[in-house]
């Protein structure tokens, strides 16, 4: 039989079973697009140079198409909806009755079906067109909020985020009716009072004469977090016409509640303590967890688990409350209460101590141990932490210094020695937004118990004549603007989303998986090529010495089986031939079909392979190549 | 795997073993044990069928050796355990079998002599590390006769001899017994010259015994986690101008985990009781354990069944993911589609520089490996050093991908070089993929900006010039880069100006992990204490977990200037809770326009005694508090609220509304604590409850709503206790109002 299989969400770790804080709402968000369909937002611009003309509801329709497939990876259980307002038509989902507003994909947690709705309303013009008709009437925004009221309240009514991403460009919508505007501005009140934030993106379009003057209505309408929120909005400016970028990557950033890890006080010196908090700003992201599923009911259900324990003889089942743990040692146990056990794992209330401080230098690049915490001054139980925080930030920030602390993040976590490394704050040039936040990221060291001892290894240091044709090779390639995350997406993670949507909404499965890791070959080829050919002469000048020419590397005889078998040999060697030989292309052309990486052959190689094979060639397109050799291949 | 290893210790029990001196509260022997009995202890959890322990007792009552029969030089030493693994009922035998005997016969070196035989015996030709520890008060007999002989046989079989002495003298150590009497003396002199000649160890037991504390770290072998190929370009499109050299990846460093416990039932069995007493469990304790194991069984939602599951078998079951709320099950053939394929690689992307800041440690998402050319590879070690050499020299970083194994996902990493004396390798870390970034934004630190945008230069959130100075005269005096590793000032570090981390205040290897050490600790401490509490933390196990002394002192004027500029104010909870009060003092909260809302809510406001309705309950409730001041005003309030959750629960088709009547106790619940109407409150979901017990809140399929009970001590919304507010209950009661009998 096979390795049996289990499913992620059946793991328990007993270990890390900690005492869950008492949660008095849902830990969830709710996030709700309410875009204002009018004349002016259906006008169809042209916003960036090479896109086509397009207008401001389709972009914020995209918008909140790819923050959709984004939140179902990143935030699988929070829910998402899109209200448009102003539109002839009406559909509301029995959430009572409101006119003018159509509830495109109702608040919850999304599904194939409405995620297919929405794209098919991107894809289908004539859809779009006929659902953005935009009514005749003054549409009653008291209405609007009011039904956006009721969407929160029964579909989200206790989750700890719930916001409203209102998209419009008119600024007076009850420009000459009082009674209008103040049944707006009570309507805004309940939503405040119900604990909706609104996140307005207001635009200038060019079907509107004047800019857009928040004075005159939407003020009355929107309030200020209190002082001390986890989440104040940057700054409520105006937008102007909008990429659709810049409108993803403002809204992604507000779309998630900013949600602490721990808040504990951290201790300058004794009787010197002020409050932060800690949060996680880099983390691995993960696929969702794998369950069992049953699929012989009507619809595929995620089974629920339960677990029993039984005693391992006599397979009676045992309630926890019998048990107790133990440690094994020398062929029994050693067993420990309940008390005990919390004890050996106490070290002191969560806290941060700080014990000195060292030059920024005393960070090295083996000492982190995992993601970092960013931490940032808390008032909650300290007044005055914001500004010792500023003035301690300042002044290793000033000194390049790093503090040496102690740590206790949260109750009976293990403690750790860390460094506090000021970090500077960084806005992109562009659209203004925060790259890096101003506070301190704590840096979790290795114990000297996490320390590999090193592999013994004979060091043969190369000689300066070929370091320096490495060097240059490095000098060319050097990327100036570092390693910029953003630019790299887990290609692993997409395809298998990819795979899941195309499933899930009954697609043809994609074929090409994107990869934006891969470094780029071409330009390799072209800026170094040269230079890896002389470096691979010098090192067969200098290693020749060594192992006696080229040809006889061969040292170990493990090796030699490995290098007859594929070809890509384990040792060290920069071919230094210029053509390769017909059979040989064949040989490659393969090994890169079984790797499914025909895209890197040259064309020349292809073109070689279709020859050998007695294919005639259809196109002169690289990609036409390849689907001849992968239709010649799979025979 | 580890290396075998064979361990004998000879400890002396002599009559004289069992005074107290030096005005120790401890026999000589006790002293001694201690250090003994960490040592098997040690190698007893480590668990490992290799590591062999042996006993000896020297100056025994008895004679029970081998060697005793055939010659009298061997009388009075015994045998204790033969070399084997010892397990607890070795270590329970030996802590009954060493005490102080009644006799000071018996000769050391004739142990010692007894250890080699039994040692050799045991590993014959194979290859065993062999050690030898020889504990004493050197106050018996030590025949020198013969000894250069055994040194030979030492040095030669290649045993490591260790002998520690009660209050021998240790000029490096810095110990000297006054008044030592001259046989002792002779013997000390007997024993350092025989360790000198072995190149053994000879010390004293103060400081063996005062290094226990330090945690014995385990050592893992190097298992390497990629073997493959560095590849810079594209060895099947541009072969030509591509390279390769094989490398391997081993871990430096990987989060070290305590042992973990597992379950136990606790007393007999009906098995056990059977079998009788034979099975084994902790004889000391007199409590057997016996494992336990899990067994899992899975549920569907079927309306159809009692209680609304139905139990399904695990064949039944495929393999699915979430698409949203959507799933996906996924078949045996779709399976292998939904893993990205890859193959074993490691390919440079491109270089970065690692100055002007362009690393920033906080992107690193893992502990680190090392890469290392292929073992026997002279060529490739030689290539690989042309690229460390490189990055060294030019300060540069190595961007890659890597994938571990096939079908494995690719991971971006960063390499950087180290270039020691003896070692050349590339350090990695693993690198953030844009999914990876939570894009929180964070307020500027040190500017504040009002709502109508004006910047401020003073704000009780900006440091003052006084407090920016007293921080930085506060940070300058806890320095560390002048002290050394035992936080003493050393003005010649400065001087020297090396780079070496082991000279450092707090070095890595000095930073233990004090759950690991501790929890060996109490195990250990247990085995051979059944029945006492827990031991205490040895304080130098958490050194570092305070600033060192001399800094403390030396800084304490300048913390007391940040003190005072800083001028922070702790928050009492208490206060907390009392920011707003009965009535009146609400926060007045407006618009971002500064409307007077409550004036427009007042003039718009319906007549007085309409109750809150249910769709919008919310927002009126909130909105009627801002005029109440009376704690009956309150309490119709919240009755009004009440009387909708019981609507709403009682309405509930399933669990439909439970998460909305959840909601209305929640915000009654936070306005009584801010309030200080815990007592309403409290009240209210008593009633609540009451109703639900008595099956006032039915269900339509006949349940009794117990899930939206639960779902109630979930979110914490019971009474709300005294800690919370005034006129709360206890802890306790709160615990035991949330139990709903069965």
């Amino acid at each position: 039989m096979a390795t049996k299989w289990r499913p992620e969400d059946d793991e328990i770790n007993e270990e890390e079973e900690e005492e869950d804080v008492t949660r008095y709402q849902d830990q969830k968000d709710a996030i709700l697009f309410a875009i204002h369909v009018t004349d002016s937002m259906l006008i169809e611009h042209n916003n960036d140079p090479q896109n086509l003309e397009t207008s401001a509801v389709r972009t914020a329709l995209q918008c909140a198409y790819s923050i959709l497939q984004e939140r179902i990876i990143s935030n699988p259980n929070d829910m998402m909806g899109i209200l448009l307002f102003g539109t002839e038509k009406t559909r509301f989902n029995g959430h009572g009755s409101f006119n003018n507003c159509y509830l495109l994909m109702d608040l919850d947690v999304p599904d194939a079906a409405s995620i297919k709705e929405l794209k098919n309303l991107l894809e289908d013009e004539e859809a779009f067109e006929e659902l953005m008709v935009p009514c005749q009437r003054k549409v009653s925004l008291a209405n609007v909020l009011f039904g956006v009221n009721q969407i929160f309240t029964i579909k989200a009514p206790n989750f700890q985020s719930r916001k409203l991403f209102l998209i419009t460009d008119e600024d007076d919508p009850h420009a000459n009716d009082k009674a209008m505007k103040n049944s707006a501005i009570t309507r805004g009140k309940d939503l405040y009072d119900l604990g909706v934030q609104i996140e307005p993106f207001f635009m200038n379009n060019p079907g509107r004469e004047k800019p857009f003057d928040t004075g005159k209505f939407y003020d009355d309408i929107i309030y200020m977090p209190a002082q001390d929120e986890e989440d104040k909005p940057l700054a409520m400016t105006v937008k102007g016409t909008t990429k659709l970028k810049d409108m993803v990557s403002t809204i992604r950033s507000k779309a998630t509640l900013k949600r602490a890890q721990f808040s504990i006080p951290l201790e300058l010196g004794p009787g010197m303590v002020i409050g932060v908090k800690g949060y996680v700003l880099f983390k691995r992201q993960e696929r969702g967890r794998s369950h069992f599923v049953y699929t012989s009911s009507e619809k595929p259900q995620i089974v629920s688990g339960t677990t029993t324990l039984l005693a391992e003889s006599t397979a009676q089942v045992v309630e926890k409350a019998q048990t107790k743990r133990a440690y094994k040692f020398g062929g029994s146990q050693i067993a420990f209460t309940e008390e005990e056990m919390k004890e050996m794992r106490n070290f002191g209330t969560p806290g941060i101590r700080v014990i000195g401080f060292k030059p920024a230098s005393a960070i090295k690049f083996d000492h982190p141990m995992g993601p970092s915490q960013f931490i940032y001054p808390d008032e909650k139980d300290f007044i005055g932490s914001t500004r010792t925080f500023t003035a301690l930030y300042n002044k290793l920030m000033k000194d390049k210094k790093v503090a040496l602390v102690w740590a206790i993040t949260r109750k009976n976590s293990c403690p750790i020695y860390a460094y506090l490394s000021p970090s500077e704050e960084v806005r992109n040039p562009d659209t203004g937004a925060q790259t890096q936040p101003p506070g301190f990221f704590l840096i979790q060291l290795p114990f000297a118990d996490d320390v590999r001892q090193n592999p013994e290894v004979v060091a043969s240091k190369a000689p300066g004549t070929l370091i320096d044709k490495m060097r240059v090779i490095a000098k060319t390639l050097n990327m100036p603007k570092g390693y910029e995350p953003e630019k790299y997406q887990n290609p692993s993670l997409q395809w298998h989303y990819r795979i899941l949507q195309a499933i899930a909404l009954e697609e043809d499965m994609p074929e090409n998986p994107v990869d934006k890791t891969l470094p780029k070959y071409k330009a390799i080829h072209k800026h170094v090529g040269k230079m890896v050919l002389e470096w691979g002469k010098e090192l067969g000048k200098v290693s020749g010495g060594l192992s006696g020419g080229t040809e006889t590397l061969r040292v170990g005889t493990k090796r030699k089986a490995e290098e007859d078998d594929g070809g890509v040999g384990k040792k060290a060697k920069a071919a230094v031939s210029t053509a390769m030989p017909p059979s040989d292309a064949e040989k490659h052309v393969r090994l890169a079909y079984k790797q499914g990486a025909l895209a890197r052959c040259t064309v020349q190689m292809l073109r070689g392979f279709l020859d050998s094979a007695g294919v005639e060639q259809k196109g002169r397109l690289k990609a036409q190549l390849i689907q001849q050799v992968e239709e010649c291949l799979r025979k | 795997m580890a290396d075998k290893a064979a361990t004998i210790y000879i400890i002396d029990v002599g009559q004289s073993m069992g005074e107290k001196n030096n005005g120790r509260e401890q026999t000589d022997l006790e002293f001694a044990l201690q250090y003994v009995f960490d040592k098997i202890t040690t190698t007893i959890s480590n668990g490992r069928k290799t590591d062999m322990i042996g006993t000896i007792a020297m100056r025994t009552d008895d004679s029970a050796n081998d060697l005793a029969l055939s010659d009298p030089a061997y009388k009075h030493l015994t045998s204790l355990t033969p070399i084997r693994q010892h397990l607890l009922p070795d270590l329970q035998l030996l802590q009954s079998s060493l005490i102080p005997s009644s006799t000071n016969l018996g000769d050391g070196i004739s142990a010692l002599i007894l250890a080699i035989q039994t040692l050799l015996s045991y590993c014959r030709h194979l290859k065993y590390i062999k050690s030898i520890f020889l504990l004493t008060n050197g106050r018996g007999s030590f025949d020198p006769d013969g000894l250069d002989e055994i040194a030979a046989q030492i040095r030669h079989q290649n045993i490591k001899l260790t002998i520690l002495g009660v209050d021998f003298d240790d000029a490096e150590y810095g110990f000297k017994e006054e008044n030592k009497d001259e046989k002792k003396k002779r013997n000390e002199e007997t024993l350092r010259g025989l360790c000198e000649q072995v190149e053994g160890n000879f010390g004293t037991m103060q400081e063996a015994v005062e290094e226990l504390w330090r945690p014995r770290l385990k050592v893992v072998r190097p298992v390497a986690s990629y073997k493959g190929t560095l590849s810079l370009g594209d060895e099947i499109g541009y072969r030509e101008t591509s390279l390769e050299m094989g490398v391997e990846r081993y871990p430096r460093t990987a989060a070290a985990k305590p042992v973990s416990a597992s379950r136990f039932v606790v007393g007999e069995t009906p098995a056990e009781k059977e079998e009788g007493t034979k099975t084994g469990g902790i004889p000391s304790s007199g409590q057997a354990l016996e494992p336990v194991r899990q067994a899992r069984t899975y549920a569907i939602e079927n309306p159809a069944e009692p209680g609304g599951k139905q139990e399904v078998e695990q064949e039944e079951l495929v393999k699915g993911y979430k698409y949203g709320r959507t799933i996906v099950p996924i078949s045996k053939t779709d399976e292998e589609v939904t893993i990205y394929p890859t193959e074993p690689s490691y390919r440079i992307v491109g270089f970065m520089l690692s100055r002007h800041s362009q690393y920033k440690p906080h992107h690193s998402l893992s502990s680190t490996s090392i890469l290392l050319p292929q073992k026997g590879n002279p060529k490739a070690a030689v290539a690989l050093s042309s690229l460390i050499h490189t990055l060294y020299e030019l300060d540069m970083l190595a961007i890659c991908r890597f994938v571990k194994r096939k079908s494995e996902p690719p991971i971006m990493t960063l390499l950087s070089p180290e270039i020691t004396p003896e070692y050349e390798c590339l350090l990695e870390t693993l690198l953030p993929f844009s999914e990876d970034i939570r894009p929180f934004q964070f307020p500027p630190l040190g500017t504040v900006k009002t709502i109508s945008g004006k910047q401020l230069t003073t704000h009780r959130n900006i440091p003052t010039d006084e407090l920016e100075t007293a921080m930085s005269d506060w940070v300058d005096s806890m320095d560390l880069t002048k002290l050394d590793a035992d936080g003493q000032e050393n003005d010649e570090k400065e001087k020297d100006g090396d780079d070496d981390e082991k000279d450092d205040f707090a070095p890595i290897e000095e930073l233990y992990n004090p759950v690991i050490s501790r929890i060996n600790q109490c195990i250990k401490h247990r085995a051979l204490y059944s029945d006492a509490p827990l031991p205490g933390l040895p304080a130098a196990l958490t050194q570092f977990s305070h600033p060192p002394s001399s800094l403390v002192s030396s800084s304490a004027t300048a913390l007391d200037a940040l003190i005072t500029a800083a001028d922070v104010k702790s928050v009492l909870p208490e206060s907390q809770s009392r920011k707003r009060r009965r009535g009146g003092d609400r926060e007045q909260v407006q618009p971002k326009s500064g409307l007077d809302i409550e004036a427009l809510l007042a003039s718009g406001a319906p007549a007085k005694k309409q109750k809150i309705s249910l769709e919008n309950a919310v927002p009126e409730f909130k909105q009627r508090l801002s005029s109440i001041k009376e704690e009956q005003e309150f309490k119709e309030l919240a009755g009004e609220m009440m009387s909708h959750v019981k609507e709403l629960v009682k309405s509930s088709l399933g669990s439909v509304n439970y998460a909305r009547a959840c909601e209305l106790l929640r915000v009654v619940r936070d306005e009584a604590v801010e309030g200080a109407w815990a007592g309403v409150y409290n009240e209210e979901i008593r009633g609540v409850k009451e109703e639900l017990v008595a099956g006032g809140l039915p269900a339509a399929a006949g349940g009794e709503r117990k899930e939206w009970w639960a779902e109630c001590r979930r979110f914490g919304l019971g009474l709300v206790t005294e800690e919370e507010a005034e006129g709360g209950v206890e802890e306790g009661e709160a615990k035991a109002f949330m139990k709903v009998e069965k």
